[in-house]
This record gives C-alpha cells, sequence and structure tokens, in this order.
C-alpha cells in the first residue's frame, strides 16, 4: 500500500499532447492507470472520448499498444488479444480495456459481460461520466436522475436512475471490481495496483468529471469528484467475488444539493420548484448508501 | 512437392467387400459431411484461435472443433463468445496478435458480425472463416446466398464450395491466398445440401498440408509489446485514402493469385483449382448458365443432354473474376444467350450474379436473363434446370421465377 499523499507519477507513461477537454479525467485515469501497468500493456478501446484523446493516426499518446474497436466489441477484441498473448507466452502483459459509460453501461454490456463470465484475464476500466460526451452529451443509462443532456432537453431531463453497473458486474463473480475518484489518488492508485496483480476478470469503474457535459468549471473537476464521494452520490467501495467492502466513509452527510449546484447540468432543478425532484435524488442516494453499508456489514461479519 | 498422382495403394473398406482405389497418395478417403470437412480442414491448417457461436446450419462445424481441440488433435484456444458480433471481434483481436484464427457462422450470425467484417477487411487481417448460407427473418435456415452475398461489400474475398471436398481444399487455399494478401477469406457452404449431407470426402495427411501452407509467418504489423502501435485510430481525410489504394492494390490481385494457388494445389494435392469453371463452352455454344455452389453439381448433369447449353462455375465471387469470365467468352458467339441462376434476394429487380456479370461482360452483345430459383431452401432438382433451359431457349424474360406460382 502507499503511504498517504504518495501519488506522484515517477514513470511516466503518456506522452504529451492529448486531445482531452480542460478539466477532463480521462486524462489523470491514464496517467496514473498507465504509469502503474507499465509499458508491457495493450489497450483495447471501444469509441470513447478517449479513442479521439489518444491522438489521430498515426499518433498514439501512450507507451503502449493501442488497438481502436468497435462500440460494442472491446471486450471481445480483448479477448482475442489476451487468447493470443497467452499463446506467445505473454502471460505477463496486461490487456486493459479503456471505455467510456456508454460503451459499457449500454452498447458493450453484452460483450462486458461474455468476458466478465468467461474470466478473461482482462482489466477493464471504465471511466464514468455518465452521458455520451464524445457524440457531444447523450443520454445513456449512466446518466444521474435529473440531468440535462442533448437528448433529454430542459424538462424532458433524465428521469430515471442510473444502471447499478456495480451490482451487475458483481453478479458475475469476478474476482475483483472497484469504484475510484481522481480526488482519492491514493485509494486510486492501490486499486490499479490491486488490479494489476489479480488474475482473472478486473472492473474499475472511476468518477469522470467532463467539464462540457456537466457544465462545470474545469478547474472544479477534482472538488467536485470529491464531493461527489462526500455526498454517497459516488461511494468507493470494492467487490470481492460479490463479497462489499466499503473504502472511504464520508466523516459527515453532506447533502447531495451541494455537489448537484455545482453543475449546470442539473441547474434546472434548482429553478423550478424541483425541489422533489433533489430530493428524491437524496432518498434514493441514501437508500443506495445503507444498501452498500449492509452488504459491507454483511462482508465484515462473515 | 508431389507432383505423381498415381492410381495405387489399394484400400479395404470395412466390411471387406469393396474395394476403392486411393486416387489421391498421402490422402485419407472419408464419408463426411460438408460442416466435418469445414473443421477438418482447420485442424489441418493448424488454427489456433477459435472464437464460436453457435447457429444452425452451421453449428456442427464449431462443435466438431471444440471435440478436435478438447481431445487435443489441434492446439488451439477454443473459446464460447457471447455473440456473433464477439466472435469476430475476438477474431481481429487474435489475429491483430499474430494468430491464424478460423471460425464458421451462418445467416443471422454473419449479419450481425457485419460490422465487424469490414472492420477486419480494413484492418487487413488474414482470417479465413466458413459461412453456411441461409437467409435473413422470416426464419428459415434453409439453403440460400443472400447472407453472404449481402457481405460482398465488406472487403472479404468470397469463395464458394461446389463440394465438400472443394470446401476443404478452398480453406487450405484460403489460408494461403489471405496470408499473402493480408485479406480476409470467407469460404460459402450451402445450407444441409452440403453442410449435412455425407459425401466423399479425401482428407490429406496433415504433413501434406504442412508442406502446402507453412505456420503463419509474422509480416511486422503484428501486436508487439516492445514495439508499441496503435491500431485503427483516426484517420483524417488527407490518410484515409492511401488505405483504400493499398486495399485496392491488392484485392485486385485475388483473381490471379486463385488461379496460382489453384493450380499450384492441384500439383501438390492432385487436385486443380481456379477462379471460376466454364464447362462446354465453345463457338457452338447457345446458351451460358452461369450458377454458384451445389445448384452448378445439379446443372452439370443436365447440361450432359444438351450440348448446346454451357455453364460457369463462379467459384470466386468476390473480387468478382472478371478476366476469367472473359476469357471463357473469349470464343462465345454475339448470339449466346446468358441465364444467371439466383439463389439470392438482394431486394433488386434482378439478383447479384446478374449485377456481377453484367459488369463483367460490358461491351460484348450477349443478351442476359436472370432466373430466381432455390430460395430459402427450395430443391432445384435437375428438371428445374430443364425448365430453365426450355424457358431459355423459347420464352425468355429479362427476369423469371421458376417453380413459382
Amino acid at each position: 500500500m502507499e503511504t498517504m499523499n504518495d501519488f506522484l507519477i515517477k514513470e511516466e507513461q503518456v506522452y504529451s499532447g492529448g486531445l482531452s477537454c480542460r478539466g477532463c479525467g480521462w486524462a489523470l485515469l491514464v496517467r496514473h492507470l498507465s504509469s502503474i501497468l507499465g509499458e508491457k500493456t495493450v489497450y483495447v478501446l471501444p469509441a470513447s472520448c478517449f479513442s479521439i484523446i489518444t491522438g489521430p493516426y498515426p499518433l498514439n499518446e501512450l507507451k503502449g499498444t493501442i488497438v481502436h474497436t468497435m462500440f460494442a466489441a472491446a471486450p471481445a477484441t480483448a479477448t482475442g488479444i489476451r487468447a493470443v498473448l497467452d499463446r506467445q507466452g505473454n502471460e505477463d502483459a496486461t490487456v486493459a480495456v479503456l471505455a467510456g459509460d456508454g460503451g459499457t453501461f449500454d452498447i458493450g454490456i453484452q460483450s462486458l459481460s461474455g468476458a466478465a463470465s468467461r474470466g478473461e484475464n482482462i482489466l477493464y476500466v471504465c471511466n464514468n461520466n455518465g452521458a455520451y460526451m464524445n457524440t457531444g452529451i447523450q443520454t445513456s443509462t449512466a446518466t444521474p436522475y435529473g440531468a440535462i443532456t442533448t437528448t433529454n432537453p430542459g424538462t424532458n431531463f433524465k428521469n430515471t436512475m442510473p444502471k447499478d453497473l456495480m451490482g451487475i458486474i458483481a453478479a458475475h463473480n469476478i474476482p475483483y471490481a472497484a469504484t475510484a475518484s481522481l480526488a482519492f489518488l491514493e485509494d486510486y492508485r492501490n486499486k490499479i495496483k490491486k488490479a494489476k496483480e489479480t488474475k482473472g476478470f478486473r472492473l474499475l469503474m472511476i468518477d469522470g468529471p467532463c467539464p462540457p457535459g456537466h457544465k462545470t468549471s474545469p478547474d472544479q473537476s477534482i472538488s467536485i469528484t470529491r464531493l461527489a464521494v462526500e455526498t454517497n452520490l459516488f461511494p468507493l467501495f470494492e467487490v470481492e467475488n460479490q463479497e462489499y467492502k466499503i473504502n472511504y466513509f464520508p466523516d459527515k452527510k453532506v447533502s447531495v444539493e451541494k455537489c448537484m449546484k455545482l453543475q449546470g447540468r442539473f441547474s434546472h432543478l434548482f429553478k423550478d420548484n424541483s425541489a422533489n425532484v433533489i430530493q428524491e435524488i437524496q432518498d434514493y442516494t441514501d437508500h443506495n448508501w445503507q444498501r452498500l453499508n449492509k452488504l459491507h456489514n454483511q462482508n465484515i461479519n462473515n | 512437392m508431389n507432383n505423381n498422382i498415381q492410381t495405387k495403394d489399394i484400400l479395404k473398406s470395412k466390411d471387406n467387400t469393396k474395394q476403392i482405389v486411393e486416387k489421391y497418395p498421402r490422402h485419407t478417403l472419408k464419408i463426411i459431411k460438408g460442416n466435418f470437412a469445414a473443421a477438418e480442414a482447420a485442424k489441418l491448417c493448424r488454427v489456433g484461435f477459435v472464437p464460436a457461436y453457435p447457429i444452425t446450419p452451421q453449428t456442427s462445424i464449431v462443435e466438431r472443433l471444440s471435440s478436435i481441440v478438447a481431445a487435443g488433435e489441434l492446439d488451439a484456444r477454443y473459446v464460447n463468445m457471447d455473440s456473433e458480433h464477439s466472435v469476430f471481434a475476438a477474431a481481429m483481436g487474435a489475429a491483430l496478435a499474430g494468430e491464424r484464427v478460423f471460425t464458421a457462422t451462418s445467416g443471422q450470425g454473419l449479419f450481425y458480425a457485419h460490422e465487424v467484417l469490414h472492420a477486419i477487411a480494413h484492418f487487413r487481417l488474414p482470417i479465413v472463416i466458413c459461412n453456411v448460407g441461409r437467409p435473413s427473418l422470416p426464419w428459415n435456415i434453409w439453403s440460400d446466398q443472400t447472407d453472404s452475398i449481402s457481405q460482398r461489400d465488406t472487403g472479404w474475398v468470397q469463395f464458394y464450395g461446389e463440394s465438400s471436398q472443394g470446401v476443404l481444399d478452398a480453406i487450405i487455399q484460403g489460408y494461403v491466398i489471405s496470408e499473402k494478401l493480408d485479406l480476409p477469406v470467407m469460404i460459402v457452404l450451402d445450407a444441409f445440401y452440403q453442410s449435412h449431407t455425407s459425401e466423399n470426402v479425401w482428407v490429406p495427411d496433415s504433413d501434406l498440408v504442412d508442406e502446402f501452407l507453412p505456420p503463419k509467418k509474422k509480416n511486422g504489423n503484428e501486436i508487439d509489446l516492445n514495439n508499441h502501435k496503435d491500431y485503427g485510430g483516426l484517420v483524417p481525410p488527407d490518410h484515409y485514402e492511401t488505405f483504400n489504394f493499398q486495399y485496392w492494390r491488392d484485392i485486385t490481385k485475388v483473381e490471379e493469385l486463385t488461379d496460382e494457388i489453384g493450380q499450384k494445389f492441384g500439383e501438390h494435392f492432385g487436385r486443380k483449382y481456379s477462379a471460376i469453371e466454364a464447362v462446354n463452352i465453345g463457338p457452338k455454344t447457345k446458351m451460358i448458365l452461369v450458377a454458384l455452389s451445389t445448384i452448378t453439381s445439379t446443372a452439370r448433369g443436365v447440361i450432359n443432354n444438351h450440348p448446346e447449353v454451357g455453364l460457369i462455375k463462379l467459384r470466386l465471387f468476390k473480387p468478382f473474376p472478371v478476366k476469367s469470365i472473359l476469357k471463357a467468352f473469349e470464343n462465345v458467339p454475339d448470339d449466346t444467350i446468358v441465364i444467371n441462376i439466383e439463389r439470392n434476394f438482394i431486394g433488386d429487380k434482378e439478383g447479384a450474379i446478374a449485377h456481377e456479370m453484367k459488369h463483367a461482360l460490358y461491351g460484348r452483345k450477349n443478351k442476359m436473363y436472370d432466373v430466381y430459383t432455390g430460395l430459402g431452401g427450395k430443391d432445384v432438382p435437375p428438371l428445374t434446370i430443364e425448365k430453365i433451359i426450355k424457358k431459355g431457349f423459347e420464352a425468355p424474360e429479362e427476369v423469371m421465377w421458376i417453380d413459382f406460382e
């Protein structure tokens, strides 16, 4: 385990010139991830912001191999690569999928489920920024309740709760799955290390700040993701073979409002007598946190 | 190379009552279904990765391969995938990493994989697959070439097998062509008439195949953990055309290479192949039938009784073998009529063979007619071919539906 604040990147694996927006989570996510995974890594990218960020042909932002593939099929492509690397004696290399939430929660969920069920030795990383940001902010099933997107505009905001991807992936009984936040780098780095060392299908879901999509100020990316954890909107936990463990308990209860009102995608809720929506989100968040705590306690008591 | 195909070695069948002359040394005569011939070929080609998903009438190909791998007869990784889309995506990943890959599919499976077919072709990955042809919904699992024909613009090379022997041999030749040009190859079988029908198949000894198809050579484009590359990232307009040009340059070599490899295959195994087969075509030919797959066998028999009727079997369908067709037509008079037998429906007035034949014969004066028959697996017996010939001579129409009320 790394000590507190020991999260400086010593071996940079990312070249300069990445094409991310200011305040995008992908840049930081990938810098830490690649610094731990090292050069013997094949990154498999479905259509996603990162497939653009890494640069057009013939550029490669990473010291590693990058394979771009179909939106729906990154875990399947990774399966083929993994199988052959193993046959070639490269069992020590890492095959990592870098996907967004659309590619994970929606179009890619079948191949994700397939690869997880088969126990493929793949690390799946989802940058969850809560919408199809690469195509310009369209609703995905990861989009939070109450958020506005270009396909849920105005009063027709997203009116269902996001899919519980971690619950779905946990149900596959995989050896390691975890959520992580770029505001909690020690925790994030430890999870990358744990994921790297675990054999089998592993998944990391990282809260992805997205200034253009969330209508936030780029300089607030980290503070908002920190608030997402403090408000329990994005709790930090691990699941090992269906056993849950919460990694961070906020000191005091912070209302979801505090995190939401910094994001323009929720601004309508603070204007149009939508207090009931905010309350619903608070209730759902509380319920979810209690549910996680039960799962956590069940695990600890065992 | 074994160039001496001799009649030798008497084989005795199990009951010792019949004797079969071995036509092909270093082969074993087996009575197997088309699907088993395909699986046998994949084994002989020593494929290293087989992603699989069941679909009728292909299923017994991947079932058979799973048994072969489980029995340790083939050193390969066999993976049960979650869909055909994933099958082809996994095939893509494995081929990128440098492995020789095989899989099989059918109808909806091929349609579902459509997106990936394009990607595999344009990633220039040498993959060989079998497709057992069947049409789309409403449900139908029987013989029909609409599935593979509808993938003709994906960039895959397509061969259609007339017999199970032809399929087995085409898979071996397919890998040679595929790996020489870095293009994917699809071998198409007819459903049931071929996939589930047992025939005599001469299965070559594995060392005979090894001599013809050596292990896959690296071409330097494979994933190399120590030499990082980025595959398939966004290609700006200034560069995209370059890839198309390179693809075009190589796809135009397929027809000639098919003949060359087919000739070499003949010298090595004793069975010669070419892009097309022209049967009974010359200055006195009044009618030429054009067909794919098992219908050609039926037509062969029928034209024995019609010396004025010839037959073109399209073995290579994509890229369309224009040069070979023109060569076959060299001594054909202008008043010889051409009848395309279409077991495909592509939502147009004419079937796909007509489109391709018109493109091949552009500038020639021969009249061309189109016949739809055998769609959705309807049997095309000799009588139907007789009807086509009769109608073609007596009252041809631009597009005809035979045996159809």
